[in-house]
Order: C-alpha cells, then structure tokens, then sequence
C-alpha cells in the first residue's frame, strides 16, 4: 500500500516537469514534422495537407542546397577547428595552472563564449572589412594583396568558420580543463617513469582517455554549427554602406522562407532535415568515439 | 488568519482590476516602423495629440525594415494585444488584408482617404483592397540620381548623365583609380551584395531606365518580364561595371555612407538621403537629378490592429493627424522622405534644399512603377538577387551577351516556377 502511494507520489512529482518538457520540447517538435507535410502561409486558417512535396522540392531548390551545403562546410570547419584547438590551448593552461595569469588565460578564451553574438559579429564585421578593416591592412604591410574577405563566395565562409569557432573555443577549452584535471596522475607518472617526453604524454596518454571530453565537445560545436545564424546574418548585414555577401546558411533560408516568403511548411521540412542531419551526425559521433574506447 | 489573507487576495484581486483599467484608460498605442529615422517624426505627432487624448501613450518602436517583416508577419498572426499601427508598403500589407488579418478603416478615415483633394489616385489605390480603404497613406520611397558636384567638375563633366550610355561614359570618367589602376573611389555606385531582396529592387530600377520590367503583368497574372533585350541591357551594364571596367567593385564601400565620405561620385536612392546627408556630411556638395525614364515608387501607409475599440480610435486619429501638413512638412525637411498629401506646401524645403526638387519636379512623361501586391513578390525579388550576386562577380560573362542571357532565363524561369505555384502565373 505504501509502495503504492509512494510511487504514485513519484509520479505526481515528477509530472510538471514531464509536462513542461512535453509542451517546451517535444510538442515543437512533432508540430514541426507535422507542419512539414503541410502548405502553410502562415496567415491562412487552411493548411493542405501536401505529403511529402516539400521534401520533393527541397532537394530541386538550389538556394537550400547551397544552405545545405554552406552550413556543413561551417558546423564541420569550426569543429575541425574548436576540437583541437581547445585541446591544445587547456592543455597547456592546464599546465600553467600553478602561474598566477592562469585565471587570465582561462578568462580570456572564455570571454567570447559570453560576449553578446551581435556586437562581436559588428565588430569581426569591421576587421575583415576589404578597405578599413587591420586584417587587410596587416596583410598589406606584410606585402601582400587586400583580401575581399566578406563579398568572396570562399572567404565569406571562412569568416563565418573563424568567427563560430572564436566563439565555440572557450567553451571547448573549459571542458577540456575540467578533462585534463580528472586525468589519473599515476598513469602520467609511470609514463615519465619509462621515459615518455610531454609531447608523447599528450599524444598518446591526454588525447585517448580525453575520448569522452572530445565527444561531448565535438557534438556541441557541430550542432552549434549546424544552427549557425546571427554570425552569417550580421557579417551580410544592410547596413549602409558596406553590406557583404549573403552566406545562405540553413536557419537563415528558414526564416526567409518562414516570414518573408510565408512558405511556413516548406521550412519546416527543412527544420526537420536539419534535425535528422544533427541526430545522424551525433549518432555517428557516439557510435565512433565509443566504438574506439571511448566512455 | 484565513479571513486576513481572504482580504488580502480581494485586496489584490481588487488592485489588478484597478491596475487594468488604468491601463486601458491610458490607451497605449504602439507604433512599429521598418524606419528608425521616423522616430522624431511620430513621437511629434503624439506630442500634437495630447490635447486631445491626456492619456494616450504612444510607444514608437522602429526596427530594421527586414526584421519589421518578420515581427509584422508573427504579431498579426499571433494577435496584438495593444492597438499597433503597423507602417507597411502597400504590396507588403496585401497578404494580411486578404487574410483578414487587417481590418478595414473606419468610415471617417475612408472619407478622408478617398478625398481627391488630399492624396492623388495612385495613393489612394496603394492604400486599398478591392475599392475598401485599409490604411493611410503617409509617405513614399522614390528614386533619384545624387551626384557630387566637385567630382563631376573635377573630370570636366557638366551636369548629371540623362541617358543610361551617359551613366556609363561618366561612371568611367568619374572612377578614380591607384597607380595599379584599382579603383579607389566608384564612378557610380551599385547594389551589389548584401541580403534580401534590395539587390533585385535596385536591378528593377535600371531595367526601368531600359524600358523593361521584372514582372510583366497580364490581366490579373504575371510573367518574368526580363528575359529579353532590356534585361540584357541592364545585366551588361552591370557586368562591364564590376567585371568589366570596374567602375565600381563589389567590395568598394557602397550607398549613402560611401557617398557621404566620397568614396563614390554617383548612385541612385530615395529622398531619406538628403535628411541623412544634412546631418552627416553637411558639407558635401551635391546635387539630385531625375533619372533617365522613370523611377520606382513605394509608397508606405498606416494601418490599425489590435487592441481596444477606443484604442484603434486614438490609433487611426494618430495615423490622420501624422498627415497633418506641419507634420508632414517636418518629415520632409529633417527626415527626408517624400509625403503622399497633395495641396500641402513643401515649397519653402525646396528652396532651402534644392536636392528635393529632383523628387518633385518632375517631367511629364516620367514613368512610375511600383512593387505588385502579390503574395509571392518577396520570395521573387530574393530568389532572381542570388541570380544577379553571382553574375555581377562572374568574369566569364563580360562580352558574352548569349551566357548572360542564359542566366537571365533560368532565373525567369525560376519566377514563373514561382509565380506558378501561386496560380498567377501568365499564359
């Protein structure tokens, strides 16, 4: 009776949150596979029923398939970037730790992690501006020619994958720390006991039993490049006066097909092809760093 | 103790039903703008209407044109809760009408639109769907050629190019280039990148000047207008200037900022630059010209939803008064933008700024044309811009009429696909 009342108790708990979960998580997402089957201009009460011709669509619509494509060159590039980068830049804070800047140094790369997307983006804007920007101006001192880093269809994307992974970098290395500070010592010492330098300690002992840590940090740079937005939206900005190539990214192409060219079905099945390619990707990710030792 | 905190909930219960109709007695109205520069000029008109409503509160908040779309297209079909005058392009505002989305305008702002006297035919349509008035109308975007004097008498040029070889022959000789030949400052300055679909709304304009069209209308439906000679025509113009004699580059500092700084002689944009231009480069000598045929017209209205009854009152009292000549002749002088009232004196902006006369003095024979009011006209602008982006950079295409027309007719076809899918599409 007891067992009863107590797991009935457990479920009266636990329900709010279920129910909130329900209604903030899941019920988006099933409104979204549900809406992409759809015809919706999002101002009309009727939504026919459409099967599966958005998709059909999608795959002929050149400018989806450059978002397509743009947005894997940018989730892929800043995580080939963030990955190692971060692992690098921890290990060798990890190893200044006893210095007195090591609350710097982990401040200063946590810092654009935090800054607000917009003013960072406005202010890489300025840097890679092809004729007032320092980044041309220091190339050109250094003899070589202005880049036109913004209007280029290859550079422009580059830009985008510096700056997500400028941001991405502090959060990656953080975790990293925390990594590197829960590594066994005893493994390391016996390593320097049988003549392993720091670079074969890194190499071989850090990178393997860091497997978990890349895992985790792989999947949250790919999904947060695959959601790129604000950085693609504001480096093209219209502003007056020095407005840069539009990168078609995926979330940019769903809000322009959303609320400017009202085809609310359509985007949605594009939502739902970038939520299969991220939980494709993650699976793979899992499948792959566990298969090879990873916890 | 339960009878203390039943009086305190009456209490409080007592206190929202008080705070509710404070609230409503203060009659917000909120004011959302594509044009942050209309601040001052809606935050006037408020002031004039406090005679009349003590109470009334209006909240004016501007945000970028693109971002105003959005948040126009999820607040009407979310519901507002305050009455919100919505500033819309007319062509903008035809999706929600029909939609029902939009109400029509009380009986009182009906008359005073239809009234001959106050707004000609063209404005008064803009403001209408199927004969019934849904909005006011308030100011317009027109086109003009600005051009900086001292760069024009610099390179021995006297007066502005009238014809579309002429705006060749001077962007060439207005260019000004390093010891490598680069251009440093643009001959005439283009739309050449950037997002949405201003690009192929600055293309429209040179294929006016062309005599052509992007969107050919035939009866009730439409076909891609630009496959053609005039098309070409303005796409070669384009392409011998960024990738042919690059007058103008893509990544060149463009618009009113780069004209403001000379860092372009010439380009073309509405009235709002001359406000702009007063306020930051006052020392900048310059003048306006008609362009060669015609020029686009966008005229923007005012429309009312949401809130209360006596709110949408106070809402479209506000949009009438913002038509008030004083007010009107305001915007002109500090903000720049072209009013739709006739019968008001603008006379003395004129003469104070001479760079007006350019969007009012205009020749007869000067040939408006204006956005479509159909559902799809974004998705189509947006579309044929990512077309025009990759051919202005495509070196292949200078002197190669037949590719260039290539691009022109997968992209009319693209528009047709378009226009198809929304059953307008002409035979």
């Amino acid at each position: 009776m007891l067992r009863r009342k107590q797991f009935w108790f457990a479920i009266m708990a636990i329900l709010p949150t279920f129910a909130i979960f329900g209604w903030v998580r899941l019920f988006p997402i099933i409104e979204t596979l549900r809406l992409s089957m759809h015809e919706w201009n999002l101002l009309s009460k009727n939504k026919p029923f459409v099967g599966f011709q958005n998709f059909i669509e999608l795959f002929g619509d050149n400018q989806f398939m450059d978002a397509l494509t743009n947005t894997a060159v940018i989730a892929f590039g800043a995580m080939a970037v963030t990955i190692p980068m971060s692992m690098v830049l921890a290990a060798i804070i990890y190893h200044r730790t006893r210095s007195r800047f090591s609350g710097f140094y982990e401040t200063a790369v946590f810092i654009p992690h935090v800054v607000s997307l917009v003013p960072a983006a406005m202010a890489w804007k300025w840097i890679f501006d092809a004729k007032l920007g320092p980044l041309n101006a220091i190339i050109m001192g250094l003899g070589g020619d202005a880049l036109p880093w913004l209007f280029d269809p290859v550079l422009s994307v580059i830009c985008i994958i510096f700056l997500v992974s400028w941001q991405t970098l502090g959060y990656g290395v953080l975790i990293y720390l925390v990594g590197f500070r829960n590594l066994p010592k005893s493994v390391f010492e016996a390593a320097q006991l049988d003549g392993a330098n720091g670079f074969q300690s890194f190499l071989y002992m850090s990178v393997p039993l860091l497997k978990p840590i890349t895992l985790y940090v792989s999947v949250v740079t790919l999904i947060s490049g695959f959601n790129v937005y604000a950085q693609a939206y504001v480096l093209a900005s219209d502003t007056q006066g020095a407005p840069g190539r539009q990168v078609r990214v995926l979330v940019l192409d769903m809000l322009e097909n959303s609320f400017q060219n009202f085809r609310v079905g359509y985007a949605a099945a594009e939502a739902v092809i970038l939520l299969s390619i991220v939980l494709l990707l993650t699976m793979i990710q899992f499948g792959l760093l566990r298969g090879k030792g990873g916890r | 103790m339960t009878k203390s905190i039943r009086s305190r909930a009456l209490k409080t219960a007592v206190g929202l039903l008080l705070a509710g109709t404070v609230t409503a007695n203060a009659q917000d109205v909120v004011i959302w703008g594509g044009f942050p520069e209309l601040t001052g000029y809606y935050e006037r008109v408020a002031e004039s209407l406090s005679g009349k409503y003590p109470d009334l509160n209006v909240i004016v908040e501007p945000i970028g044109l693109r971002d105003h779309e959005k948040r126009v297209a999820l607040g009407l079909s979310s519901g507002l809760d305050d009455a919100t005058i919505l500033e819309l392009i007319g062509s903008t505002a035809n999706r929600y009408i029909v939609n029902d989305l939009i109400q029509p305008a009380p009986e009182g702002v009906s008359t005073f639109v239809n009234d001959d006297s106050n707004f000609e035919a063209f404005f008064q349509e803009t403001a209408k769907v199927n004969g019934t008035v849904y909005g006011v109308p308030v100011f317009r975007g027109q086109g003009a050629l600005f051009y900086n004097t001292d760069m024009l008498a610099a390179a021995g040029l006297e007066g502005p190019p009238t014809t579309m070889d002429e705006y060749d022959e001077y962007a060439a000789k207005l260019t000004q280039r390093d010891a490598d030949g680069n251009p440093t400052v643009s001959g005439w300055s283009l739309r050449l990148s950037g997002g949405g679909g201003g690009i192929a709304e600055k293309f429209w304009i040179n294929l006016h000047q062309y005599g052509g069209t992007l969107l050919e209308k035939d009866g009730d439906n439409y076909r891609a207008g630009y496959a053609n000679e005039h098309g070409l025509a303005a796409l070669k113009q384009y392409v011998d200037a960024v990738s042919g004699v690059k007058t103008v580059t893509v990544e060149m500092p463009a618009d009113a900022a780069a004209f403001q700084r000379e860092q372009t002689a010439m380009f073309i944009r509405e009235s709002w630059v001359i406000g702009d231009t007063a306020k930051k480069a006052p020392d900048l000598n310059y003048k306006t010209a008609v362009l060669p045929r015609g020029s686009i017209a966008l005229p923007v209205n005012l429309y009312v939803s949401g809130g209360s009854d006596e709110a949408q009152t106070a809402a479209w009292d506000f949009a009438i008064a913002a038509n008030e000549p004083e007010h009107l002749i305001w915007m002109l002088d500090n903000v720049g933008w072209l009013p739709n009232r006739s019968g008001v004196d603008y006379s003395g902006v004129v003469a104070a700024k001479p760079q007006f006369g350019a969007f009012v003095d205009l020749p007869e024979d000067y040939v408006f044309f204006t956005l479509p009011s159909i559902e799809p006209i974004n998705e189509i602008l947006t579309r044929f811009a990512a077309h025009l982006v990759d051919a202005y950079a495509d070196e292949s295409l200078v002197g190669n009429d037949a590719a260039m027309l290539e691009v022109l007719k997968a992209s009319a076809e693209e528009t047709n696909k378009i226009l198809n899918r929304a059953g307008i599409l002409a035979k």
